[in-house]
């Protein structure tokens, strides 16, 4: 693992650190959804400091340069979060459209009620 | 049978109030909902106005969201049936009747107002791809479709109940042909129709690519799933 990788590691885990915890200082993201970016930019951060972790699993695995490794896990992580982030957006379209119609159908009830009277 | 006109329109204020005339003027007895999807244009304050009976969505959701309120909106008020009408001007009130006859005599879950069978031959693209979902749904569930397009169909009851509570149900072709696989009665009356009334339609390419992949996707290999 190359020292510009290392480096470039500590900088992109102190850049997201940094902006989700600006994030969070606003209120602009929930300390839940942030959890997910700390523990990454951590994650990061231990293998830029500790190059032997990852080059210990790039060996086991087989990897030719431990680069790779380090890519593909971080690759993977990233594809997942995306992935679970497509089922969460799914399920919040869903719940909108839900809130949307029982609203406009509980306007329109109350609305005629009004009329009615 | 008691019948709700389910009219989905969103930024419609040039052809609704007139669709809204003649549907209640041809089938006096069929009630009808205009819901309003979030429109930015007069929609709204035309229905106020002109004593529409309407449903507002709050914001822009979508057809299947607005066509869902109103199958919500049907099941709650004890409707036998609800038949999906366009706001355009393209769906002629005459049919119903004769849709409602044929889910009656058939005892069908979904009657759909077919041009083909009124002697009407769908060209240029919008032809092929009518006929291409035609054959997806054919060879998928064995179903023969001449105008799945058409975005006239009454449902029954139980599709009431099904669409009220169901989710990712779209009044497309795609749930058609899960519902016709699944084992419901799908059966098609001739109709003609219009060109649309006013407004302005969605038939560019981004749209129709969107639609036709979505269609196809979820015919081909989606509904195996559902």
């Amino acid at each position: 693992m190359s020292i510009t990788l290392r480096i470039l590691c500590i900088l992109g885990a102190a850049v997201t650190f940094l902006v989700i915890a600006g994030r969070v200082r606003k209120a602009r993201v929930r300390i839940d959804d942030s959890i997910f970016w700390i523990v990454f930019s951590l994650a990061l951060l231990v293998i830029a400091i500790f190059p032997d972790i990852p080059i210990f699993f790039a060996r086991l695995f087989g990897f030719q340069a431990t680069s790779n490794f380090v890519f593909l896990v971080v690759i993977t992580v990233l594809l997942m979060r995306e992935f679970s982030n497509t089922i969460k957006i799914s399920t919040l379209n869903s719940r909108l459209d839900e809130l949307v119609q029982e609203q406009a159908l509980q306007a329109m009830e109350e609305e005629e009620d009004g009329t009615q009277r | 049978m008691k019948i709700l006109a389910i009219i989905p329109a969103y930024n419609e204020q040039d052809c609704i109030e007139q669709t809204v005339r003649s549907l209640v003027s041809t089938c006096p007895n069929i009630d009808y909902l205009v819901v309003n999807d979030g429109s930015t244009d007069a929609t709204r304050e035309i229905c106020e106005q002109r004593g529409i009976r309407h449903v507002n969505l709050s914001i822009n959701s979508g057809l299947a969201c607005g066509f869902q309120t109103g199958m919500k909106y049907a099941l709650r008020h004890g409707y036998d049936a609800a038949v999906q009408f366009d706001a355009d001007g393209q769906h002629l009130p005459e049919y119903i009747p004769a849709m409602a006859d044929a889910m009656a005599e058939h005892n069908a879950d979904i009657v759909i107002a077919s041009r083909v069978l009124a002697g009407e031959n769908l060209t240029g693209a919008r032809g092929a791809g009518s006929r291409l979902i035609s054959l997806l749904i054919r060879l998928t569930s064995g179903v023969r479709l001449t105008d799945p397009t058409s975005g006239m169909r009454l449902y029954n009851r139980h599709m009431l109940d099904l669409f009220a509570h169901g989710r990712d149900l779209t009044p497309e072709p795609d749930t058609v042909a899960l519902i016709a696989r699944k084992g419901g009665k799908v059966v098609e009356v001739p109709a003609l129709m219009q060109e649309r009334q006013g407004g302005k339609s969605y038939l560019d390419l981004p749209h129709v690519v969107r639609y036709m992949s979505r269609i196809c996707s979820s015919i081909l290999f989606l509904q195996w799933f559902r």
